[in-house]
This record gives C-alpha cells, structure tokens and sequence, in this order.
C-alpha cells in the first residue's frame, strides 16, 4: 500500500516538471524583449545588453529554467509587467471566488449527476433513460458561456430571482454567497454533469449485469441497496477517473464563466492578463491550473485503492 | 422453441408453415441508413446544412457582414434585420452566416491536423522503443495543461488569426490521438499477422500502411469527430475572451464577444450566434457518437 503510494506520488514528478519547463518556455519565448523595456527608448546596445546580464538573461536556458523553478518552489512566481507587483501576490487575491465556484460546481455537479446516471442505467432504456442521455448530450454541446448567458437571462433578467453578476464572500453569509454563486456553479457544471452522468449510466449498466447483483437482488437486497452500495461502490473507479480527468474542463470553464457572471476570480486575472499581453501573469495562472490539474489525478489515482483494494500497480 | 412440434407417436415434426410468408420489410437504402443509424443521419444532415450555409454564405447573407451603419444600430429583429443589428449597425443575420465559414474552418482543420501530427507521433513512439517514454511524458505533460488555457497561453504569445487559433487548439488536442494511435500500435504489434509480418522482413513502412493504419482508422475517425467538436466550442470561447479569431472577421465567438456589452438589455446579439454554434457542435457530437456506436460495437455498449 505504502509502496503504491509512493510510486505513484514519484511519477507525478516527471509530469509536474513537464509542465513547468512548458510554462516556463512560454514566458521565454515571449515577444518583447524584457531588457529593452527596462532600459527604455534612449538607451545603446551597451546598456542594453548590460541589463540583460544583470538581470541574468544572457544565460542558457536550462540555467534560467532550473532557477525560476528553484523561485517558484519558493513561491515566488514573478512580477506583474502591468501591475508591478508580484504575480503570486495578484494570484492570492483572487483565489478565494474561484475556488468558491470550483467547489461549489464540484458539489453541485457530483450530487446531481452520479444519482441520474445510476437512475438512467437502472430505468434502462425507458424515456427517463432517453432524457438523461439527451440532456448530458445537449450538455456538452453546449458552451459554458451559452449556459450562463441564458441562465442569467432566464433566471436574473426575466424572473428576476437571482442577482445577474458579481461576486460575495462567504463569510458574509451563507446566503448572499450562494445567490451569487448559484448560476455559475450551475453553468460551470453542466458540461461536468454531463460527462459524469454519461460514465456513471455507462459503468453501472456494465455492473448491474455481473453475478453478485442478481445474488443480491435473489437474496432479497432491497433496490435502493443494490444500487447505491453494492453497485455503485464498484462502479466507483471509472466515475471517479472522469471526476479527475473532467476536472480539466472545469478549470477552463471557470476561466469563461467569470467573465460571464463578473467574478473576481483567477479566470479574470487571465483574460485581463490576455488583454494586456501580462506574460508573468498568464505564466503564473496556466502554472498554477496545471499543477492543481495534476493534483487531484493523483488523488484520484491514490483513491482508487480505497475503492477498489484488489488495484496494485 | 416454438419451431418443434410434436405429434401424436412422440416424434417431432415440423410446424406447418403458413403458404405465403409475410413479406420482409423492405425499406430503401437511405430509409435504413436512416433506421439503423438515426444519430449519424441526424448529425450528418444538420453539418451538412451547415457547410451549405458556409459554402453559400454569399447568397444568404442579406448584407456585407462587415458594413457598419451607425445610424441603426442595435436595432431589435424585424423583417428587415431578421437577426436585428450589433452596436455598430451590422447586420447580425449576415454575420452569423458568415460565422459558419469561421466555425466550420477552425473544425475541420484541426481535426485534420490533430489527427496527422497525433497519428504520425503515435507511430514513432509505438514502434520506436527508446523514443516512446520520452514522447509519452511529452504527451502527458501536454495533456496535463488544460486544453483551452493551453491555447490561451499559446494564442497570447502570437498575433490573432485563424491559423494561429487552428495551430493553438490543435496542439492542445493532438496528444490524445497520439495516445490513441499508440495504444493501438502497440496491441496490434502482438498480434500473429503482425508478428509474422516482421518476422518474414517486411519492412516497417509496409506493415504501418497494410496493417496498421487500416486499424487506426475506426477508431482515429471517431476521436477526429470529437476533436472537430471541441475545436468549434474552442474557438468561440477563445474569441469569446479576445484571444482567438481577430474582431474583423465575423466568427460566432467573436459575435458574441461584441454583443457582450449589451447582452442584458439586447440579448439576441449574443442568442443568435449562440443557437447557431450549439447546433452545429450538437451535430457534431451525435455524429461521433453515431461513428463510434456503428464503428465500434464494443465501445457502444459501454458507452
């Protein structure tokens, strides 16, 4: 067990260093050249090329790579071309909505999704079945920011329900934030419930076929407990690699819907960084995603013995 | 077992069978297409449309997509307008025939370059032994950026234009198929026809073209299919967020990108190309899942 775990946390290093020497060459690869905007318009070649040196750009890539990660595993990922101030400073202010919404969608989404998969794969092949598979093909068909223009319209404009944009802290209550946070998390997951919901009908129609669910049904194991404990427990594995895989769609979602709902978020920070060509900035946010990416399949992967003991790589 | 019928000494028989069988139903070519496999007909005919409409666009538009009149902008739908006007007085219906064009490009091009670069790398790494860790742990790293901030990070770096967008999302798509065509590479190389075609000196080139590709092909296509329908979705939200397609050329994601000002009180600017794009993206889906359910009988079940 002990053994598996740490296997598996030491093939995540190849990837996570991957990812950086990616991110890292994006900010290098960069147009404008960051020496020549310090010195300024008035400068020669000379003080230009001064700069560089002192700022540690004349040195080969590797060393440069090897370095800025050494900053990043110290937290320092850089500063801000527009803003000035640190990256990881500018990330630390935005982090709590996206992580609200993130959180938020996650618990939406599993709790809606998982029962209508296993509903679907239970009523197989009547119109309830139809309908969920209808929905989760419409759900990812369709845009985040589709979903959340006409959630907002629907919902905020029209019923006048909801407030249409903006963000507020949860701790100013429970209530204003899930006000606020509701569509989005709504928007965000719908693409999310769709994949889960489709794996979930998928696997548990798969499960509900083997030996040890008819037992169960002959020794007169109520339907509720065949479903939920002796199926669902062991169609656990392939809903949860898409719960870590689909993750990707949520972190690219969450970038869409802030702008749609106005959040103050991580996904802002990005678009506004786009606009402004804030390379430090993008490099920061893509670095952080990523590696979060990168995290929770490796959860995955490590709850995968909790669910399924027999698993041993 | 009701073909066995039994007589009066114990032995059986067989059923009288009625003098004239009932005629089997008979349906046309295109009928049982359509019966057997009513997603890829429905998908397929709704794209198909769609490339029309972009194919035609210059008949269909009422307008140059691209003429602004000031004078009557954001004007609601009517009969002159059927899709109203943006703020800059441009006829939303032209734009989003147009749009198609900008979609249905942006698709299909990276499908086909997603599938070549994935196709050719997934080769490599499957016959190639030394090399296959290394593009592997390329292809994991890649793959562990999520697609669309990829293709941010990347269109950030670059000027806007199409092919930058098609380059963008491509490479953010194509280690999937790599992943793919290398899985199938390295199942096929145990099977006996394979085997004994290297052992009997065939060269590499012969056994990828003859036994391989034939192979990848089925299952090559449905991820094409996918990948078409995720570059659509891609494009418009990399428009959508000023970072994809360049404002000039009228794309649904750039439509909507405009419209964004003033979606609350013209919501049409934004719901119109909106519709446009779910269709075709919806199409696309069913189509693959069609491909994948007639391709890939195994597949079909699970999924």
């Amino acid at each position: 067990m002990l053994a598996y775990f740490i296997r598996r946390v030491l093939a995540t290093i190849p990837v996570v260093l991957m990812v950086a020497l990616f991110v890292f060459s994006l900010l290098y690869i960069s147009p404008g050249d960051p020496a020549a905007i310090i010195a300024g318009d008035q400068a020669s070649p000379e003080d230009v090329e001064r700069i560089r040196a002192s700022l540690g750009l004349d040195r080969p890539f590797l060393v440069r790579f090897f370095e800025w990660l050494w900053h990043v595993m110290h937290g320092d990922l850089g500063t801000s071309i527009f803003t000035n101030l640190p990256v990881s400073h500018m990330i630390a202010q935005r982090i709590e909505p996206t992580v609200s919404l993130m959180t938020l969608t996650l618990i939406l989404s599993l709790s809606v999704a998982i029962p209508m998969g296993v509903i679907a794969a239970w009523k197989h092949g009547t119109l309830i079945d139809r309908l969920v598979m209808m929905v989760a093909v419409f759900g990812y068909s369709t845009p985040v920011f589709v979903v959340g223009y006409l959630l907002a319209y629907l919902f905020a404009l029209q019923l006048d329900w909801l407030p249409v944009q903006g963000f507020t802290s949860i701790t100013e209550g429970l209530v204003p934030f899930l006000r606020n946070l509701i569509l989005p998390a709504v928007a965000l997951g719908l693409i999310y419930m769709a994949l889960l919901a489709r794996i979930t009908r998928a696997t548990m129609l798969d499960v509900l076929s083997q030996d040890y669910v008819r037992t169960a049904k002959a020794k007169g194991v109520a339907q509720k407990g065949i479903l939920f404990v002796h199926a669902l427990k062991n169609a656990a594995v392939p809903i949860v690699t898409i719960v870590g895989i689909g993750f990707a769609t949520l972190i690219g979602g969450a970038v869409v819907t802030e702008s749609v709902f106005a959040i103050p978020g991580l996904g802002r920070l990005t678009v506004d960084a786009i606009l402004r060509r804030d390379y430090p900035v993008i490099q920061g946010v893509v670095l952080l995603f990523s590696f979060t990416y990168v995290l929770v399949n490796l959860a995955v992967d490590l709850l995968y013995t909790v669910f399924d003991p027999r698993i041993r790589y | 077992m009701s073909t066995s019928v039994i007589d009066a000494g114990g032995h059986a028989v067989a059923p009288t069978l009625p003098d004239v069988l009932p005629e089997p139903k008979r349906r046309g070519r295109v009928m049982g297409f359509i019966y057997r496999h009513p997603t890829i007909a429905l998908g397929g005919s709704v794209l198909g449309l769609m490339v029309l409409i972009a194919i035609f666009a210059p008949f269909l538009a009422t307008v140059d997509p691209t003429a602004l009149a000031p004078a009557k902008r954001t004007r609601p739908p009517s009969d002159l307008y059927w899709f109203g006007t943006d703020m800059l007085g441009r006829d939303v219906y032209s734009r989003v025939i147009y749009g198609s064009r900008v979609s249905l490009t942006v698709g299909f091009s990276v499908a086909a370059l997603a599938s070549i670069l994935g196709t050719t790398l997934g080769l490599v790494a499957g016959f190639t032994r030394w090399l296959d860790a290394i593009v592997m742990r390329v292809m994991d790293g890649l793959m562990s950026i999520p697609g669309i901030l990829l293709a941010i990070a990347l269109m950030a770096l670059t000027r806007a234009s199409m092919k930058n967008v098609i380059i963008a999302i491509a490479v953010a798509e194509f280690p999937r198929v790599c992943r793919l065509v290398r899985g199938v590479v390295l199942s096929l190389r145990e099977q006996p026809y394979v085997e004994a075609a290297i052992a009997s000196g065939t060269r590499i080139p012969v056994i990828i073209w003859r036994h391989i590709l034939p192979n990848t092909l089925a299952p090559l296509m449905v991820q094409a299919t996918f990948i078409c329908a995720s570059a659509m979705i891609g494009e418009a939200t990399l428009s959508f967020l000023g970072a994809g397609t360049p404002p000039i050329i009228p794309s649904w994601g750039n439509i909507m990108a405009e419209g964004r000002a003033l979606w609350q009180v013209k919501p049409y600017i934004v719901f119109f190309p909106a519709i446009f794009l779910c269709l075709t993206v919806l199409a696309v889906n069913m189509l693959g899942d069609g491909l994948r359910d007639a391709l890939d009988p195994r597949l079909a079940k699970r999924l």
